[in-house]
């Protein structure tokens, strides 16, 4: 009986993703957009300010640094509502879009920030004292030594922060960015099929998130450090 | 109050008394259920036993891999759609999302500690003649206690945060008071939506900023 029950249900959730299946595949197509710029971005974002933490760089370690506690230590949504609600009010107009991705980009900046500046400080200072002794200036002994070896070791909190940021998109259901979130509101709004709409939501962004984490676990073990490169 | 314009001294009476009050409230109670769900079941988790520890880790896994705002949307919007029994407040709804998300992460943490106190513990404790419950309370969960700290403070940070996503379903916390009043200001020909929204960041980041400091000094000083 339960048997039978969980077999109709599937095939209710199945015929509600091909009756909505284009607003659901635009839907999915604007979660993945925004969360692969978003993730270019703050891996940039990351890796710059991260060395610029590390390397104490004056005036842009500082800003830096202010930057990470201030987005670190306010809700995303209200930095959403800040940039999408309030900038107006100064003349600056974003669309939904821009805010989208703009917002997590400079969410996920700020934490990968951490994450490689701990990356990088946990390289052992002697490998760069080898660099430079070899003759390699500042910025290649950076680009040959640092990055690589303080980048594996950020890679799998920098991957968590990506993770965060693919959940965070969720949130431009307040800016009505026809994101995953958006749209599955908007078709249970039509639909009124309720069950199969938040079984449908639920399934695409564990399925997102679980591969994540599939591909951190691959990499943690793929790029480990050798042992006694620690 | 002289150096505050006329519009702001209602605006933040509103937003401290009715907003601020609702988010410390629900942070409270947030952080409370998901350390009371969260230490069980990640204690729970230790015992080889493949069916608990299958469905805990579904739970843990589902919960942390949702967005908060979906969780919310499903105890808010599909919960009554199942059974009209289920249908739940704001705020009700948006404390139950963040106590599943809060005790997944918890639960996660708790294995981790409780894993790491060495099994001498354990044997002495047994031998000592007390059961697995009184074992788990009295020896090993005091210890591992302390390992916990530092990740419970970061949790209550992002707790803290969090709880703005109720705003979405419109619960009164501190998000949504100040939503209202930049509406009631708009409507009444007043755009202060940069001063109101400034003021939530200031109030969020006073709130947290201390206690990120609080679990980096903690992270140190007991590792």
């Amino acid at each position: 009986m339960t048997f039978l029950l969980a077999v109709g249900f599937l095939s209710d959730v199945w015929s509600f993703v091909q009756e909505n299946a284009d607003e659901l595949k635009e839907g999915l197509v604007n979660t993945l957009k925004v969360s692969a710029i978003a993730v270019a971005g703050a891996f940039v974002i990351g890796v710059t300010l991260g060395a610029a933490r590390a390397h104490r760089i004056p005036v842009v370690s500082q800003v830096a640094a202010v930057y990470v506690e201030i987005i670190r230590n306010t809700p995303i949504l209200v930095q959403i509502f800040m940039l999408y609600f309030a900038l107006p009010q100064v003349g600056i107009r974003l669309d939904a879009f821009t805010v989208a991705w703009l917002s997590v980009t400079i969410w996920g900046g700020a934490f990968n920030t951490e994450n490689f500046r701990a990356g990088f400080e946990a390289v052992p200072a002697r490998y760069r004292e080898a660099g430079l002794a070899l003759g390699f200036r500042g910025l290649s002994t950076f680009l040959n030594i640092t990055l690589p070896i303080g980048g594996r070791i950020a890679l799998p909190s920098s991957i968590n922060t990506y993770i965060s940021v693919v959940k965070n998109t969720s949130l431009m259901y307040v800016i009505a960015y026809p994101e995953l979130t958006t749209v599955a509101l908007q078709i249970n709004a039509l639909t009124l099929e309720t069950t199969e709409t938040f079984t449908v939501l639920a399934i695409s962004y564990l399925t997102i998130v679980w591969s994540m984490s599939a591909v951190i676990r691959l990499l943690e073990s793929h790029l480990a450090l050798p042992e006694e490169a620690r | 109050m002289s150096v505050f314009p006329d519009w702001a001294e209602p605006v933040a009476r509103y937003m401290l008394r009715e907003g601020l009050a609702n988010t410390l409230k629900l942070s409270a109670i947030a952080l409370l259920g998901s350390a009371v769900i969260g230490i069980t079941l990640g204690t729970l988790l230790t015992i080889r036993f493949l069916p608990t520890r299958a469905l805990i880790r579904l739970y843990i896994e589902v919960w942390r891999g949702l967005p908060i705002l979906v969780t919310i949307f499903i105890i808010f919007f599909a919960l009554p759609a199942v059974s009209p029994t289920l249908r739940f407040d704001a705020i009700t709804a948006g404390a139950i999302g963040l106590i599943l998300w809060g005790s997944a992460q918890v639960a996660e943490a708790t294995r981790g500690a409780v894993g790491s106190i060495p099994r001498e513990q354990h044997e002495a404790a047994s031998a000592l003649g007390f059961g697995w419950v009184g074992r788990h309370v009295f020896v090993i969960l005091p210890q591992a206690l302390r390992r916990l700290l530092p990740p419970m403070v970061g949790l209550l940070v992002n707790i803290i945060q969090n709880t703005t996503i109720v705003q979405v379903i419109g619960a009164p916390e501190l998000l949504e008071t100040a939503e209202r009043q930049v509406e009631r200001l708009t409507f009444e020909g007043q755009e202060h939506a940069i001063q109101i929204y400034g003021a939530v960041m200031v109030v969020f980041f006073v709130i947290s900023f201390p206690l990120t400091r609080l679990a980096a000094y903690l992270e140190r000083r007991l590792t």
